[in-house]
């Protein structure tokens, strides 16, 4: 039996192979993954370098610049948004929205990704 | 089949029962029942043995794909691979130890069986042929019946059953938010990290945590025997607003500590409460009664209506919304008094505090087409079909059927959907029905057991002729050395 498993594990790997790059989704106990979360829920308002503004020619947002910040502190205020106890410039429920089902684990690695890579 | 396991088992009830100046067959008697059904729970081992060659094997060729290799998956994929000519069942399963026997974890937590008991590999029950995919299944597409991992894998498949198993949201808890979500086998470090080494709290609902409970109970057992000028040490127990594995649980953790109390002589030093969400000990009106008298008898108090919300580990405060109705104004339409709901947070100390954690649907699981608002996999409760895809079915903890979650539901679940799903290849009507049989053996102490046997019609429904509310040494012996060779060798093998 155990050679079957072996080959059924085998068959796994070059499965994978095949189909490549790993996905990452935020909240399924996956070990977390700062850059994926950024490029997967900030991205669209914050911009690659953290200091976006968005002019349609009807409105035009700016949003507060979030490169360099400090990881720690960073952090602490993503939890708080997680669990509601900060609005900010009216943006508290969006946030919330975004943050709810990433764990503190993830919470650190992205306040992490931010702080070192978003200069 | 591993006879030897299955007799080492008996040897050592042998050994347990010469101490009470009984053989084997005494005991089978007192159960009324004959040598192996008892011990097999009504199968056999000459009815399994016999039972390896199945009459007829359906000939419908499909690629079945289980997503969750738990006790639910691997006994479908076991129980599949007897009934099918040409199995072609792909397990996906990221745990190494996902068939670990949970059931045995009140057990090592009061330190009657330890780790290495109840902890089994995967890659030992894997029915030949089935192939194992070691990874996690993060999207589900049954629109295109396909599912994608982790790891970038698309897997295609004619059926999907669905057993992924559920989480326990410790994250919920303020004051334990960093412990994360947690599965009962794996790597918990992040979650006993969380709750600290030494704090007090504990929970027997993942494996790791059941040693660690062990070794807070005898701390705090300690403490009590210590205990000088009335001083009580505080046991807490708590019990959450959702739906839980094991319901019973809770309750039998609090029955161990006391019995390790009163054996350390602690007893009188201790006080023991149990704080459940709900209004009721249990679901069922006759067990309800039953244990609120194993209660009062074992002066346990309790206070209704309590869920817990939050921790101070630091000041070893427990704190719990508390929720009550009032008499509110008259209400001349109605020509009675309005009944007014409060709630208010209490906070109350504790020095050993087990905490039973919400149960939630993964996350893939829960917001994927297949999940529904409240998480779990909506199938027909009785033929455990999807309600919307009708090739996809799902059992275990995951599917939202009442009452379901126990391995002993799973004992019957199992054989229902797969027979279903093979009507259903075969393009014939689902014929075969779960009644929602469920079964809880609630250790009352070290030694006695009552075994609360139950299904959808609310009432007891007892497998041995014997009144299922009294407390007995028998069916201990059968929680502690006949269901676990039952479960691991009989179900996992697709045969009990």
């Amino acid at each position: 039996m155990r050679k079957i498993i072996l080959c059924a594990l085998v068959a796994g790997t070059t499965l994978m192979a095949a189909d490549g790059a790993a996905v990452y989704k935020p909240g399924v106990l996956l070990p977390a993954n700062g850059e994926a979360i950024y490029k997967l829920s900030c991205v669209q308002c914050h911009g690659a370098d953290g200091k976006q503004t968005t002019d349609t020619g009807l409105s035009r947002i700016v949003y507060k610049p979030i490169n360099g910040l400090d990881a720690a502190s960073l952090a602490k205020e993503l939890k708080d948004y997680r669990y509601g106890s900060v609005n900010k410039y009216g943006y508290g429920p969006l946030m919330k929205s975004t943050l709810v089902d990433l764990s503190y684990e993830e919470i650190d690695a992205l306040a992490e990704y931010i702080s070192t890579n978003i200069k | 089949m591993n006879y030897k396991y299955i007799n080492s088992m008996l040897s050592k009830m042998d050994e347990d029962l010469s101490t009470k100046g009984m053989t084997r067959r005494d005991a089978m008697k007192l159960a009324g029942l004959s040598g192996a059904s008892f011990m097999m729970g009504g199968s056999s081992l000459q009815a399994m043995e016999k039972d390896e060659k199945p009459i007829s094997k359906s000939g419908v060729d499909a690629k079945i794909v289980i997503v969750g290799g738990g006790l639910a998956g691997m006994s479908t994929a076991a129980r599949l691979t007897l009934n099918l000519k040409n199995p072609d069942i792909t397990v996906i399963e990221p745990n190494k130890e996902s068939v670990s026997y949970q059931p045995g974890q009140t057990l090592v937590a009061a330190g009657i069986w330890d780790a290495n008991d109840i902890s089994y590999k995967r890659d030992d029950f894997v029915p030949e042929g089935t192939k194992i995919i070691e990874d996690k299944v993060i999207d589900f597409d049954p629109m295109n019946n396909q599912v994608t991992t982790a790891k970038g894998q698309v897997i295609d498949y004619d059926y999907l059953i669905v057993a992924t198993g559920l989480q326990l949201d410790f994250e919920r808890i303020e004051g334990l938010e960093h412990a994360g979500r947690a599965y009962s086998t794996g790597d918990n470090s992040r979650l006993h990290k969380a709750i600290g080494e030494d704090s007090g709290i504990c929970s027997i609902y993942t494996a790791e945590g059941a040693t660690k409970t062990w070794e807070q109970m005898q701390k705090y057992i300690e403490k009590a025997k210590n205990a000088k000028n009335g001083e009580k040490v505080q046991f807490l127990f708590t019990h959450p607003g959702t739906p839980i594995k094991c319901g019973g649980a809770p309750k039998k953790i609090m029955y161990l500590t006391n019995a390790r109390l009163k054996e350390a002589g602690a007893r009188k030093n201790a006080e023991l409460t149990m704080y459940p969400n709900g209004g009721t000990m249990f679901g069922i009106p006759e067990y309800h009664d039953a244990i609120l008298e194993q209660f009062k008898r074992e002066d346990f108090k309790w206070h209704y209506r309590h869920n817990l919300v939050g921790v101070e580990i630091e000041n070893k405060i427990a704190i719990f919304d508390s929720q009550w109705q009032e008499k509110g104004p008259f209400d001349p339409v109605m020509k009675d008094f309005e009944v007014i709901s409060k709630h208010e947070k209490i906070r109350v100390p504790y020095d050993f505090l087990h905490i039973t954690p919400d149960a939630v649907a993964p996350r893939e699981v829960a917001e994927s087409d297949i999940g529904s608002a409240g998480g779990w996999v909506p199938v027909n409760k009785e033929t455990l079909q999807h309600i919307k895809f009708k090739n996809v079915f799902s059992l275990g903890d995951i599917a939202q059927v009442p009452m379901g979650k126990t391995g002993g539901s799973v004992r019957k679940q199992y054989k229902v959907l797969v027979e279903n799903l093979i009507s259903h290849m075969e393009g014939k009507p689902l014929t075969s029905k779960y009644d929602g049989y469920t079964v809880c053996p609630l250790i009352t102490d070290i030694g006695t057991v009552m075994l609360a046997e139950f299904d959808w019609s609310v009432r007891p429904t007892p497998s041995f002729p014997l009144d299922p509310l009294v407390e007995r040494w028998v069916f201990w012996l059968m929680k502690v050395y006949a269901l676990k060779p039952m479960t691991m060798y009989g179900m996992l093998s697709g045969k009990a």
